[in-house]
């Protein structure tokens, strides 16, 4: 159905900073009818690549240099136009906020078939046997931007589904959905499976789609280093998987995990009267009359995507006006406004709070005025956070993993005392994820208290100590 | 006109993604102008603003025909949000001078690219016009109010404010061309997205 | 009970068919905005400056009304005060009621609009207006777009509270730089990922594209179309000299 005969892949200069990351060397890949492919490995790999030269993005998108040859249903697709390739090939992406077009779920759904010309009755009757098959009629009519995260990964597949192509590609799916949602993607994936349909996926989290893989191919480097299938797939040890930089195979939901909230002994910090509604909404998002916080200690906030958490986050840190109430941290009151300067907090979308030219004067400016020796401590914060290597780069520039060092240099350097971090690891490979880990833990040892929100129940494992449910 | 120069779904979402920039700038800045004292400060701070995302759209105009679409879209939206039908009609013509002043740079020059936005903000004209067109006929109307009503109005909007504006509208574009430059040495080409 | 999207369409379908608002709002912006007609045709641009705050009570557009509504007394308010003020305040009224009363109407009629049409609808509407392929998928991308940018900014907004960063903070005098920089490199890159999955669903196909979107002139439309053509009609006979009405 697929096939890969000896590809090499380099994108071209404008795409990527470091040429050699992503790139693809001499990849030979069969994928036969039915079969359900993993990608997998650690981040840089070329695993994205793959599936990208598979729908055609590359080289018609993403432009670079090209050998060997990529047969889709025993046709070289190089030199054919997407919306060709989109009649064989449907792809759900990594993250739901963008994959979308419309702004209403119906025409979502319908959008693959009109592009292509499909006749109106024939996508309606299309999307009733996807809403049927994917029980979501309660999703149907519904705006876009408000459902939840893992809401919209529904609707990607579900209009993947309607288009009804032979071949699926997944793209890091999962990476933003909460436990409950990437079971229900599982859900949709085993349905596509039993249908016979031609999967292929890229991942990190393993886990909730290991039992259903025919065959995982483990990259490194953009070369194949391993294929796991039948017996040895079932039975290969996590320690064994580890060392090749891969992820867990066992799934577990975060909520259950058994850690106290507070422990006998434990400093608290206490947050008094938060309450949080959105504008013109009734239901208030958050209410908390009391709540306790161990000081000096990583509490993970674990609850489904939707619940409240990034809120919670934000009143936190007193970026919600309308939120009042106040934090009791070591026997001082502090207001909203006083938050501000007390708390720091590590967005999911980092690049939106890096602001200057280079990565030097971004903390710079977090410094306290007055500070002697500017230079000389930005210098050593950075080196702190293996950042020194930078100092020169564009923020904006940097990877995922490192525009979050920078932002949390910035956090030291302005010396807050609690810091926030909003799903640090999503879509982060195993030793990225053991590094972030690592990084919170010293900063715990200096003193620093650290909330974060996270679905990930390996970092909650590697790091926690304190866990709230919300 | 050959395969190469015609325009593809990927141009067509990049002319998308930077009117929607340009167009959330504009309606930001008219904010300001409900406040009438500052309409014709409108003609000033849209086009120098605006140069920012243009000036960054202009490095993804390989083809022709990218800017004169982008115009037309600012025609229509003025349309739709009750503007009246004349910025239509600067759109086009500003959008066809633009898009050839950019071409007969092989649109690469950045001078050219600078000038061309100078014209391209001329269409901001367009929204003044039903303030200038029948010009006497609607004073005509308004006697009732008195000849204060009619001596203040012409203050505020003297015939000879028209060909003012517009002029404006050309330099300030230019001046915002100037500062899209700026930003896009210092931030934008560093930061990867050019 | 078995979900039908067929019915579940049709059951959503506006009012109005976005070709007749656009009608409308074209010939309001021609005739009362743009003074098109004069003096003579004074009644008929009364008549017509009624019609869209009716549609925003037909369609039960509380909010939008009342905006509207304000905009106008405000407006009339300013000019019914001028004569009892004195210099440069006198001057500020007449000018903003003189502009708030000109331009109510078409801007009411464009709250309309863009209130009571969803994106579906408007491209539908552009689409059986026989617009190019190259107006119409921008324009989607550009109203898909809207919320996304509006959000950046706020988040960008939170952050710089967060850093510090403010009139009177951090580098004041970089504020502007500081906030457009990250909502354009966002906006971009979430632009970019939008581009890939569009295309990968065979956006800008060669073929005639079909859509889902009901939409279609009924009694309601027609009556209001009549009316546009009435005007223009109106128009054309007092401009070859027929006296319209004895007064």
């Amino acid at each position: 159905m697929v096939e890969l005969k000896n590809v090499s892949f380099r994108y071209g200069a404008e795409e990527v900073e470091d040429k050699y990351e992503n790139s693809l060397c001499e990849i030979n890949l069969t994928v036969s009818k039915g079969e359900f492919l993993l990608l997998t490995g650690p981040s840089g790999c070329g695993k994205t690549t793959i599936l990208r030269l598979i729908n055609g993005l590359i080289p018609q998108f993403y432009h670079g240099d090209v050998t060997g040859a990529v047969l889709v249903d025993g046709v070289n697709i190089s030199g054919r136009e997407l919306y060709e390739n989109a009649l064989l090939v449907g792809t759900v992406f990594q993250n739901p906020r963008t994959q979308f077009y419309n702004v209403d779920t119906t025409c979502e759904l319908a959008f693959g078939c009109e592009n292509q010309g499909v006749s109106e009755t024939e996508i309606y009757s299309r999307i009733d046997s996807t809403v049927a098959h994917f029980q979501m009629k309660d999703l149907m009519e519904r705006n876009i931007f408000h459902l939840s995260d893992g809401e919209k990964q529904k609707i990607a597949c579900a209009s993947v589904d309607v288009a009804g192509t032979e071949i699926i590609l997944l793209d890091e799916p999962s990476a933003n959905l909460d436990h409950k949602s990437t079971l229900m993607l599982r859900e949709l994936i085993k349905k596509w499976k039993d249908a016979g349909k031609t999967i292929i996926a890229a991942e990190h989290r393993i886990a909730y789609l290991w039992d259903l893989i025919d065959r995982a191919v483990i990259l490194r480097e953009g070369r194949i280093i391993r294929e796991l299938k039948g017996e040895e797939k079932d039975t290969v040890t996590i320690d064994r998987l580890k060392k090749m930089g891969l992820r867990t195979t066992i799934m577990e939901d975060p909520s259950q995990i058994k850690f106290p909230m507070i422990k006998d002994g434990d400093q608290i910090i206490s947050i008094r009267d938060f309450r949080f509604s959105y504008r013109g909404a009734e239901r208030a998002v958050i209410d908390i009359p009391e709540l306790s916080i161990a000081e000096g200690e990583i509490t993970a906030i674990v609850g489904k995507n939707g619940a409240g958490k990034t809120s919670l986050l934000n009143c936190i840190c007193g970026l919600e006006k309308r939120c009042k109430g106040t934090l009791v941290y070591k026997g001082k009151f502090y207001s909203r406004r006083d938050r501000k300067k007390l708390v720091f907090m590590v967005m999911q979308d980092t690049g939106n709070q890096l602001f200057t030219e280079s990565v030097l004067d971004e903390v710079l400016i977090s410094l306290p005025k007055g500070t002697s020796d500017e230079k000389g401590r930005a210098m050593q914060i950075l080196k702190d956070l293996d950042l020194d290597g930078f100092t020169d780069r564009h923020p904006q520039s940097l990877s995922g993993g490192q525009k979050q060092r920078l932002a949390i240099a910035c956090a030291i350097a302005s010396g807050r005392e609690i810091l926030l971090l909003d799903e640090p690891t999503s879509g982060l490979d195993y030793a990225h994820m053991e590094e972030t880990a690592q990084l919170m833990k010293n900063l715990r040892k200096k003193g620093t208290t650290i909330l974060v929100v996270t679905h990930d129940s390996e970092l909650i494992h590697n790091c926690c100590g304190r866990i709230l449910s919300v | 006109m050959n395969n190469e120069n015609k325009l593809k779904g990927r141009d067509l979402i990049n002319v998308g993604i930077y009117s929607a920039i340009y167009f959330v700038i504009m309606m930001a800045v008219a904010m300001l102008g409900m406040i009438p004292i500052f309409l014709p400060l409108l003609s000033v701070i849209v086009p120098i603003l605006g140069g920012i995302p243009f000036m960054l759209f202009l490095t993804k105009v390989k083809k022709p025909g990218m800017i004169f679409i982008m115009a037309m879209i600012m025609g229509i939206m003025m349309l739709i949000t009750g503007m009246g039908p004349w910025p239509l009609l600067t759109c086009a013509v500003a959008g066809i001078i633009a898009e050839l002043v950019v071409r007969s740079g092989q649109y690469k020059s950045v001078a050219k690219s600078i000038l061309a936005y100078g014209f391209f903000s001329m269409w901001i004209w367009g929204n003044y016009l039903p303030l200038f067109t029948d010009y006497e006929g609607y004073f005509a109307q308004r006697e009732s109010y008195g000849q204060a009503y009619i001596d203040a109005l012409q203050k505020l909007m003297p015939l000879w404010m028209a060909p003012v504006l517009l002029i404006a509208c050309f330099v300030c574009g230019i001046a915002g061309g100037f500062l899209g430059r700026v930003l896009l040495k210092k931030h934008f080409e560093k930061a990867g997205i050019v | 009970m078995k979900y039908s999207s067929e019915s579940a369409q049709e059951k959503r379908r506006g009012f109005l068919d976005p070709r007749t608002k656009i009608a409308l709002t074209v010939c309001m912006a021609v005739f009362v905005l743009g003074g098109l007609g004069g003096t003579v045709m004074e009644p008929v641009k009364n008549a017509l400056s009624v019609l869209p705050f009716l549609l925003l009570l037909i369609e039960k557009q509380w909010n939008r009304f009342l905006r509207g509504f304000m905009m106008l007394a405000i407006g009339y308010g300013l000019l019914f005060l001028m004569p009892h003020l004195q210099g440069t305040l006198q001057f500020v009224a007449l000018m903003c009621g003189g502009i708030l009363t000109r331009f109510v109407v078409t801007v009411v009629m464009g709250e309309y609009l863009v209130g009571t049409t969803s994106v579906s609808e408007f491209i539908s509407a552009m689409e059986r207006l026989h617009m190019p392929q190259e107006i119409t998928i921008p324009m989607s991308v550009m109203f898909r777009l809207f919320p996304t940018i509006g959000a950046e900014w706020k988040s960008i907004r939170r952050a710089m509270g967060m850093r510090g960063i403010s009139l009177g903070g951090v580098r004041a005098g970089q504020l502007l730089e500081y906030q457009m920089v990250p909502m354009m490199t966002s906006s971009v890159r979430i632009g970019e990922e939008l581009s890939a999955s569009a295309l990968t669903r065979g956006l800008g196909a060669p073929v005639k594209r079909t859509n889902i979107c009901r939409i279609g002139f009924r009694i309601q439309d027609i009556l209001l179309l009549f009316v546009c053509i009435v005007t223009v009609v109106l128009w054309i006979m007092s401009l070859c000299g027929v006296a319209l009405w004895n007064n």
